[in-house]
């Protein structure tokens, strides 16, 4: 026995003997432990850079973009078209197409299930790419009716996100989805199963949507605009069953929108892209009330209306009654 | 001038429900819009607000008679003085009168033929109302183009080579050039970014002093309605349930329903949470109103 070896002997003795050893054993493993993570967040992106390669020249579109998702947390991710935030989401899941090709920077993702992955390292065919991808990261997008196959039941492609995952049955599968459905408030689920996706409003559309990106009980979720295609009402519900499930499940979310509202309702963070960088980061309340940038105020003061008082009138009256 | 540019009484649209199976059976009808009734003063800015499904678009459809009222009358005033009913008039005697009545669309995409050039689609109206033509056309076209905030130059490009924000200035000078006095805006800075919103949302305003027009704007972005217009007028399943001031509309609502949907917008301060509950108070609402 040599030595290094007798030292793991005595760690691993440790680890199984003491729980508060293992923060020390950490120290010397190299291989991080699973309580160990548990502190440190559930997503980190470190100098991030996307690029795409046209005719014209190359596009920065994100450029050293850094942040970190604690679990459970949301964080959103802010800017006006064009700024790379979509660029961003899509390349935590390893979706930028050519000619966009990430150049450098790690996204590590830690989690319970697999332990610590760097997804912008791994192979475009490694079978540890292909869980990440709906089974510990799922995305949600803008327009429900082009993330859902227009041939095929709402119930067949919910159950073919948990076949592909999870080493069940069909007929298992199938209780799943209706399980799922019902869940995210789909009334008559066993009659929504064998509807296609244009007999479906786009809010139930979206209720879809969410079941299969949650079936599989991923620890992110991404969701892309995910009620900017709805109306105020809509999107109220679906941004209430998000939450909920949320708390239910615990998976933390990227929440990319546009929408300051939304952000300030939803997200415990908040990062502002412009031009592929974060210009500014904080929390929701920090960034929102006191914002240090001159683009996040210029983005805030761009707001329609300033609907504070009238809003604060509503409440008081509502309270009154 | 107390008498209004427009006045729409019990304006109706149905639509007949098939029944399923091969032979056309008419198992009911839908009413997407169904007795509205408002004025439109002369200057002013009307909001039409409402949900996907509401009836706005159809209302604002058949007052320009891009579709055919089931019912109702539409009184337009011309700038002669003349009062005609937009809901009576054959396709021929609209003609001459639509020069007066435009209409912005949402999508600066879809909305813009990509194979003419901006020359072509800010001039059309030109053309088809056989206004000018010629030098005289480019010169008009020219003189829009700066004004709506784009330059001279851009007349030999197509739409593809403009931003979302200078495709909507392109569909807003194809509404202008004929100098219309009426304007219906529909979802016409819903597919922008907050920042171009604002910009377009000034252009239309500064517009709206220089050439004393009026507006009716569709939309179903409260924060929209609510810096821009003078009144509002909230519809849900084909009916105007509220029609007041914007200050009083978000500072005194009266009905539930434009409560709910004012709840609904989640506000931009932490401090003000929204109200996740929209589906069981709306609930609540059709059980009390059936």
């Amino acid at each position: 026995m040599n030595f290094s070896a007798g030292i793991e002997f005595f760690v691993n003795r440790a680890r199984m003997a003491a729980p508060r050893f293992v923060g020390l054993a950490k120290m010397s493993d190299p291989t991080p432990s699973v309580s160990a993570q548990a502190s440190s967040p559930l997503l980190e992106v470190k100098n991030l850079r996307v690029s795409f390669f046209t005719r014209d020249g190359v596009v920065g579109a994100v450029q050293n973009v850094s942040f970190a998702i604690g679990r459970g947390r949301t964080l959103a991710l802010v800017g006006e078209s064009g700024c790379g935030k979509s660029v961003t989401a899509s390349s935590l899941l390893r979706l930028v197409q050519p000619p966009g090709r990430i150049l450098g920077g790690r996204i590590l993702l830690r989690s319970r299930r697999e332990g610590e992955i760097d997804i912008a390292h791994l192979d475009e065919k490694s079978g540890l790419l292909f869980k990440v991808r709906g089974g510990l990261v799922s995305m949600i997008f803008q327009e429900p009716m082009t993330a859902l196959s227009p041939v095929h039941t709402v119930g067949s492609q919910v159950d073919e996100a948990i076949l592909v995952h999870q080493d069940v049955s069909p007929a298992a599968a199938r209780r799943l989805t209706l399980d799922m459905l019902q869940r995210v408030g789909i009334a008559d689920a066993t009659q929504r199963y064998h509807q296609y996706p244009h007999e479906l409003s786009g809010g139930l559309r979206q209720r879809v949507v969410i079941a299969m990106a949650l079936v599989c009980r991923p620890e992110l979720l991404i969701a892309d605009e995910p009620t900017t295609a709805l109306d105020v009402t809509i999107q109220a519900q679906i941004l209430g069953l998000i939450r909920t499930l949320q708390r239910e499940i615990g998976f933390a979310v990227l929440l990319i929108t546009h929408d300051f509202g939304v952000v300030a309702q939803m997200a415990d963070d908040v990062a502002v892209m412009r031009h592929g960088e974060i210009v500014e980061r904080g929390t929701v309340r920090g960034v929102l009330k006191h914002p240090e940038q001159a683009y996040t105020r210029t983005l805030l003061d761009a707001l329609p209306s300033r609907r504070y008082a009238a809003r604060a009138a509503l409440m008081r009256r509502v309270d009154g009654e | 001038m107390s008498e209004p540019l427009l006045s729409v009484r019990g304006l109706a649209r149905h639509f007949p429900l098939y029944a399923p199976g091969v032979r056309r059976r008419v198992a009911g009808v839908s009413k997407a819009v169904d007795d509205v009734s408002f004025e439109l003063a002369s200057g002013e800015s009307l909001g039409l607000v409402g949900e996907s499904g509401s009836g706005k678009t159809t209302t604002a459809r058949c007052i320009l008679r891009a579709m055919d009222p089931t019912a109702g009358e539409v009184l337009f005033r011309l700038p002669d003085g003349r009062r005609v009913d937009l809901a009576k008039l054959s396709s021929g005697e609209l003609k001459p009168i639509r020069q007066h009545a435009q209409m912005i669309f949402q999508d600066p995409f879809s909305s813009l033929n990509p194979r003419m050039t901006v020359r072509d689609i800010v001039g059309e109206p030109l053309v088809i109302h056989r206004v000018a033509r010629g030098a005289e056309l480019d010169a008009r076209v020219s003189e829009i183009l700066q004004r709506v905030g784009l330059k001279p130059e851009h007349r030999s490009r197509y739409p593809h080579a403009f931003s979302g924000g200078q495709r909507q200035r392109i569909g807003i000078a194809r509404a202008l050039i004929m100098r219309p006095s009426l304007i219906v805006c529909d979802e016409a800075t819903s597919a922008l970014d907050v920042s171009v919103q604002a910009q377009v949302l000034d252009l239309l305003q500064e517009l709206q002093r220089e050439f004393r027009l009026t507006y009716l704007f569709v939309t179903h972005n409260l924060d929209v309605v609510r810096g821009f217009c003078d009144r509002v007028a909230v519809m849900r399943k084909g009916r105007i349930v509220e029609l007041a001031s914007t200050t009083e509309i978000f500072s005194a609502p009266q009905h539930p329903y434009t409560k709910i949907l004012l709840s609904a917008v989640p506000s931009p301060d932490p401090d003000l949470p929204m109200n996740f509950n929209i589906g069981e108070e709306l609930a609540r609402l059709d059980a009390m109103t059936s």
